[in-house]
């Protein structure tokens, strides 16, 4: 512990619906240190960074800043209080200037309303030459490479004169030379007494930048301390832990021929080099961090992207999969992930939802029968235990769960071979969550291959056989389900790790 | 009456309970059309009588047909500007196949094969080019005016053969064959929409067009079968502009019938975005237009002051819709 904290977030609580997600939290940031903030997916750092940056009330807790309490009641105040937060999303308006950028909402006007614009332009010059950066500040954002558009957001928090710049995955978007000129410029601004809260999933750079830690599991504080001390294993052990890992759905059984191969398969910036193999019977995972390239690869399987080479064999027969629709009748499913975007049609009845890609079913001589519709969706309301009263309103009333439900049953209505289900589990609550692995499990004891994507290990480990990890578009490590343990999955998800040899 | 002829189509409701509340959200369309008609049969005596009621029947059957192809493209997420000079063009087309063949036959089917042509070019703009609609259709609607207006040199082309006129200007009982027509393709789009796939893939591909992708949709040929629709429906419209009078102009014929359109749509309580909307609605929506002008006729409001009541009627249907 520190003895003298620049700022304290005292004995933090909060819940959401009436789940606790930080369970009495303490953060201390020193002035003029870098602070990495750690922990898988749900831990509570966000949660946490958004009671600091004003945008959620903790139920319990106090914030100290140099001793005096303060009250975080809008993003605001935050801001006047010397807290900057750059989301992992920049907030850049890019059709706007560099300048404009910068004063956008406090821009400088003189006594008639008209803006001073040269004298923006030289301040915003002022600040980027201190921060070592050549642009001009006339230049539009959108012209920018992304590593100076982070600049940008960086010299905004200074020119707010923040003393607390909060940084969330800041290298997610960023190739390695600009990460280094990143972590040049952190390392100044801690010189001059600026402290940063650094967010990240990637060990390494945990080592290589920051001063001190914090470690968040499941909303509680585990530990703090130096860098130095520690070492990656340590680490990764702490955030993992060793209480949440539940037990595995058993499902040993014999498994069928090869039914899907890929070899090859390669997208321009997305995904490279992606070999696999997925048998009749058999669940198959892929984990790995946010933007490691498995939604696109599995995208691109499924025809909605067109751009990628490569080749996919089913029942090794080479096949060309440019649409959906091709994939369809290649006996492909994908139950996507972000349902609300991707997979629900909310003006929809909860009926028409699940007959949506297979109307072929129920159409006598050009006409839906609307009968034999109600009938079959009776039928899944039975076998998925979808609670809903009347299936005719629209999908959008019903909850994440049974939502996700009717998704399946439109998969299952089209009778594929081959299952992919991106982040099967997202925003669902636990009940629903075991009902839908038991459903995953029962598939591939019919003999169908089944595809998970997940970003949570745990969830992987729990059902498939074989677990594939990705790493920046790569397969960097391929486990057996029963030997993988969540801290090696870490290792090679965050890259930390990479075994060539490891992939048969 | 309009009314009585339409209610077959409405679909059941299934709980008794919902049922009011679920009339009043899923048709207050129908609500301000009983509304309107009880006021003007209130303020005008000569508004209940049949021929009159007759006469706004027919008045508003071609834009009737217009506003159908209208609420697909609408329903889909587009939208479609070019369908007034489309009318003209294919106007103009028809009857020059009319008078080189003597057919009335070969006229109707160059009709319909031009409105479908122009449409599908609308589609294939939108789907393939990957156009936003309203700028696709803006091109196609100054183009295709400038193609009747040349091939017409700027005036108008009458008709020679003898029989044509009797599409629009015969009846059948007391319903001219206009009307009749309306009717007829309120009834097969209504199915067309409500029956099959394509409809049920129309109102997807509106509301959340790449989840219909992803729900192994073809997207693209939808959408080019949508405006080829709205393009086939401008020109059965075109046949008994036409027919009307046996001639069409180049240069008047169809001006702002797409506005008269989107208005009977919006009216009808088909959301702008797409994936939400009726046909039943659209039908209720061109009647309240037709009743509108009928009345404002009826009372002598200045023929300048029309379009500011019409206006006027729009924006409170859409507020009124906004509330829900």
């Amino acid at each position: 512990m520190t003895k003298n904290p620049y700022i304290t977030m005292k004995n933090m609580k909060k819940s959401f619906n009436g789940v606790p997600v930080l369970k009495n939290v303490t953060l201390q940031i020193e002035k003029g240190e870098i602070h990495a903030l750690l922990g898988e997916n749900g831990a509570g750092k966000s949660t946490l960074m958004n009671i600091l940056g004003g945008v959620h009330q903790p139920d319990n807790g106090s914030i100290y800043i140099n001793d005096k309490e303060v009250k975080m009641s809008n993003p605001r105040i935050s801001q006047e209080q010397g807290i900057s937060f750059i989301h992992q999303e920049l907030n850049m308006v890019t059709d706007l200037k560099v300048y404009e950028n910068m004063f956008l909402g406090s821009e400088l006007r003189n006594k008639m309303g008209f803006l001073k614009v040269e004298e923006m332009c030289q301040q915003t010059h002022d600040i980027l030459a201190k921060l070592g950066v050549d642009i001009d500040p006339k230049e539009y954002v959108r012209n920018l490479a992304t590593s100076y558009k982070q600049l940008i957001e960086i010299s905004k928090a200074l020119l707010h004169k923040s003393t607390i710049i909060i940084m969330d995955e800041p290298t997610t978007s960023l190739a390695e030379h600009e990460v280094n000129r990143l972590f040049e410029l952190m390392k100044n601004l801690k010189k001059s007494g600026i402290s940063i809260i650094y967010i990240s999933h990637k060990l390494k750079e945990i080592k290589a930048v920051c001063d001190r830690y914090t470690v968040l599991r499941d909303g509680e504080m585990i530990k703090s301390g130096d860098v130095e001390q520690e070492d990656l294993d340590t680490i990764t052990k702490l955030m993992v832990g060793k209480s949440i890992s539940q037990n595995r759905f058993v499902h040993e059984h014999t498994f069928g021929p090869v039914l899907l191969e890929v070899n090859n398969l390669t997208s321009f910036g997305l995904f490279k080099n992606i070999h696999f193999q997925v048998k009749k019977g058999e669940i198959v995972g892929f984990t790995g961090l946010a933007g490691d390239g498995r939604t696109e690869l599995f995208e691109s399987l499924f025809g909605y992207r067109k751009k990628y080479t490569g080749e996919i064999k089913i029942n090794n027969q080479l096949i060309k999969i440019d649409h959906p629709r091709k994939a369809v009748e290649a006996g492909i499913g994908l139950v996507p992930k972000d349902r609300k975007e991707n997979a629900i049609i909310k003006d929809l009845s909860v009926i028409h939802n699940m007959s949506l890609s297979s109307i072929g079913n129920f159409e006598k001589s050009g006409f839906i029968l609307d009968n034999a519709e109600r009938d079959k969706f009776q039928y899944y309301k039975e076998l998925l235990n979808i609670k809903v009263h009347n299936p005719r309103i629209t999908i959008d009333k019903l909850s994440g769960g049974n939502q996700q439900k009717v998704i399946i049953a439109k998969w299952l209505e089209v009778g594929a071979d081959i299952l992919i289900f991106d982040n099967p589990t997202q925003g669902i609550d636990v009940g629903a969550k075991q009902e839908i692995y038991q459903q995953i499990v029962a598939l591939a004891e019919q003999g169908k291959s089944v595809i998970i994507l997940s970003s949570e290990a745990p969830e992987v480990m729990r059902i498939c056989h074989t677990i594939n990890v990705m790493y920046q578009g790569e397969i960097t490590a391929r486990f057996n389900g029963e030997e993988a343990t969540e801290e090696e999955i870490m290792h090679y998800a965050t890259g930390s790790k990479r075994e060539a040899a490891k992939i048969g | 009456m309009a009314n009585t002829n339409v209610k077959e189509y409405s679909p059941q409701v299934s709980s008794a309970k919902s049922r009011l509340t679920w009339l009043w959200s899923e048709y207050s369309v129908i609500i301000a059309f009983i509304i309107i008609f009880i006021a003007s049969t209130i303020m005008n005596p000569r508004f209940l009588d049949i021929n009159n009621q007759l006469n706004i029947l027919m008045q508003v059957s071609i834009i009737g047909i217009v506003a159908l192809g209208m609420t697909v493209v609408m329903l889909s997420g587009g939208i479609d500007l070019s369908v007034g000079s489309v009318l003209a063009l294919v106007g103009v087309i028809t009857v020059l196949a009319l008078n080189a063949s003597g057919s009335i036959l070969v006229g109707i089917f160059t009709a319909l094969v031009v409105g479908s042509f122009a449409g599908f070019l609308n589609g294939l703009m939108v789907a393939k080019g990957r156009i936003a609609s309203f700028i696709a259709t803006l091109g196609m609607m100054a183009a295709a005016r400038s193609i009747a207006l040349y091939i017409a040199e700027g005036g108008s082309v009458s008709g020679e053969v003898k029989g044509f006129t009797a599409i629009a200007n015969n009846d059948l009982w007391i319903f001219d064959y206009p009307v009749l027509i309306f009717f007829a393709m309120t009834a097969l789009v209504y199915i067309l929409m409500h029956k099959t796939r394509f409809g049920r893939y129309v109102y997807a591909l509106g509301s959340n067009e790449k989840a219909a992708m992803l729900s192994a949709i073809r997207v693209d040929r939808i959408k080019i079968a949508v405006y080829s629709l709205a393009g086939l429906l401008v020109s059965v419209a075109a046949i008994i502009e036409t027919s009307r009078l046996n001639s069409i102009s180049s240069s008047s014929s169809g001006v702002q019938y797409e506005l008269d359109a989107i208005a009977a749509v919006i009216i009808g309580g088909t959301r702008m975005t797409g994936g939400r909307g009726k046909i039943i609605g659209t039908l209720f929506g061109v009647l309240i237009l037709g009743i509108l002008n009928n009345m404002m006729n009826l009372m002598n409001v200045s023929p300048y002051l029309q379009g500011f009541v019409k206006g006027l009627i729009i924006i409170i249907a859409v507020v009124f819709q906004k509330r829900e």
